[in-house]
């Protein structure tokens, strides 16, 4: 049978952000995929770049607007680390029970969005309406339910009171309860299973040879989480687990989130139970870093998430690359997709949970020598107006 | 079975969704919404002109003579905010010495005049 090409964005009624799929077929089996990526490339990096070290984080949370936490934290963490500053224990369980409550969050409106592709949409409304106390508790604690702005170098901005903590301790049983019931729905629920099972399959190897991580690696049997082979916060602190399936496919993918949903529960439970006391932030924070470079690792909702950061003295970051986990992940569902249903490729793409817009990065390569490189913010301007002759603010 | 059960106990629980006009939602103290001056307070020392994320915040002439911890100082600058381009971030309220820049628990909206200031 001849191959077909059917085309899929990047403007798409499937799709929340821009992505081209090129999808060759064989009748319903696909035969290969084609990626095109980068539609949405903002310049955040050299943005970043341009920004002190007290203007960045506001810009580095909207990196993504679900791990936004998880941005701001693994560079403040690179850039202490630099400094050689040593964070106030209070100040680091405020920051593990913020990042945990994202997980939460983040897994809650994952598990919504792959029901909604398979049809499923009273799972959806079940755990989008479970999120919510999720977000009331951060929103609660920081201010905001999708930027809570609460890392800044050496601590957190606020502290939490006693009726927050309460508040937060009110909820959780809740959301054990709730937990409990995904984790019993995984595998008994038809839909779920007949959906779910076999599909985008991938084993260890494969993970391996294409760099992937995250949950999406966790469930192909690969004992790998940040928290635990490279502890940052208080993760070695708390006890926890780090949860891994062995069928690799998108039901294994949804069986370790909904593992990670309640293993999070218990980080947050045990951090808020075990708050200790003292200052959030060291008294008086440097401003500017010395001579250094690092590579900030943080297991962020979807993976392993790294920041390399070179400082040159100043207070602002000489160098900031961003490595979004969706960017490690996206070759792997290439590989998912081979000899699968088209009707099944939402749910492929969504198992990996992905996130375009935080993934566009941009190397500026010249044709004649090619040798590649980075361009300044001005020069990154410069090249935009003239390209698009229009008026873009610095 | 499970969705039959939460069928079944939704059928007997109150909405979940919060019944407005008749009920509001709950503000938590940690709010930032719109910003606002207080004067009185303000020592012009532009902190905030320079930790704004978006630089919404310019310093204008506004003379006066200020009380800062017992002494009495003779203001030069005041902040003025551009509304709608404040991303509400708190960072001005966080690095103010006097708490005179802080966010209210009011909505601040939006609208597409970009130059509307608060002063």
């Amino acid at each position: 049978m001849a191959e077909v090409m059917v085309p899929i964005g990047p403007q798409h009624p499937a799709l929340k952000e821009p992505v081209n799929f090129r999808i060759y077929v064989e009748g319903e089996k696909i035969v290969r995929l084609e990626l095109d990526l980068s539609y949405n490339h903002r310049g955040i990096e050299k943005a970043a770049e341009e920004r002190n070290f007290i203007r960045v984080l506001p810009l580095l949370e909207r990196v993504c607007g679900i791990c936004s936490h998880s941005h701001a934290t693994a560079f403040v963490k690179g850039i202490e680390e630099i400094m050689g500053l040593e964070v106030p224990a209070r100040g680091q369980y405020i920051r593990t029970i913020i990042a945990e409550l994202e997980r939460m969050h983040s897994h809650l409106l994952w598990l919504g969005v792959a029901a909604h592709e398979i049809g499923f949409n009273t799972l959806l409304m079940w755990t989008w309406r479970d999120r919510e106390a999720v977000l009331d508790t951060l929103e609660e604690m920081s201010g905001n339910r999708v930027h809570y702005n609460m890392n800044e170098i050496g601590g957190v901005r606020l502290d939490l009171s006693e009726k927050q903590v309460e508040a937060a301790q009110q909820r959780l049983p809740v959301l054990e309860e709730r937990i409990a019931q995904y984790v019993d729905m995984v595998s008994h629920q038809e839909t779920m299973l007949l959906r779910f099972r076999g599909v985008g399959k991938l084993s260890k190897e494969e993970i391996l040879k294409y760099g992937t991580v995250g949950p999406t690696a966790r469930a192909s049997g690969v004992d790998y989480d940040v928290r635990r082979d490279d502890p940052y916060l208080v993760y070695d602190e708390v006890p926890w687990n780090v949860v891994t399936d062995s069928s690799g496919d998108v039901y294994g993918r949804t069986k370790v989130r909904i593992g990670e949903l309640s293993e999070s529960l218990k980080i947050v439970r045990h951090c808020i139970e075990n708050l200790p006391g003292g200052p959030i932030r060291v008294t008086s924070a440097p401003k500017a870093a010395p001579k250094g470079e690092i590579l900030s690792r943080y297991e962020a909702p979807r993976g392993e998430l790294a920041h390399f950061i070179r400082t040159n003295g100043t207070d602002k970051a000489d160098r900031l690359d961003i490595r979004t986990p969706t960017l490690a992940n996206w070759t792997s569902v290439a590989k998912a997709l081979v000899n699968q249903n088209l009707a099944d490729i939402p749910v492929i793409v969504a198992a990996i949970d992905p996130c375009l817009s935080c993934t566009s990065r941009m190397t500026v390569i010249d044709t004649g020598t090619m040798a590649q490189g980075s361009i300044s913010w001005e020069e990154l301007v410069r090249k935009c107006r003239a390209r698009y002759g229009t008026e873009v603010q610095p | 079975m499970s969705v039959i059960r939460e069928m079944l106990r939704n059928l007997v629980t109150k909405p979940f969704t919060i019944l407005y006009p008749y009920e509001k939602a709950p503000i938590p103290c940690t709010f930032r919404g719109e910003v606002a001056i207080d004067d009185d307070k303000c020592i012009g020392c532009s902190k905030c002109s320079l930790v704004c994320p978006p630089q919404v915040i310019t310093m204008i002439d506004g003379p006066r003579e200020v009380e800062f911890k017992g002494k009495s100082l003779a203001r030069k600058k005041r902040p003025q905010v551009k509304l709608y381009k404040c991303i509400r971030c708190g960072l001005c309220e966080r690095h103010c010495p006097t708490g005179a820049i802080h966010l209210k628990d009011t909505l601040s909206g939006c609208g597409t005049d970009k130059e509307a200031v608060i002063m």
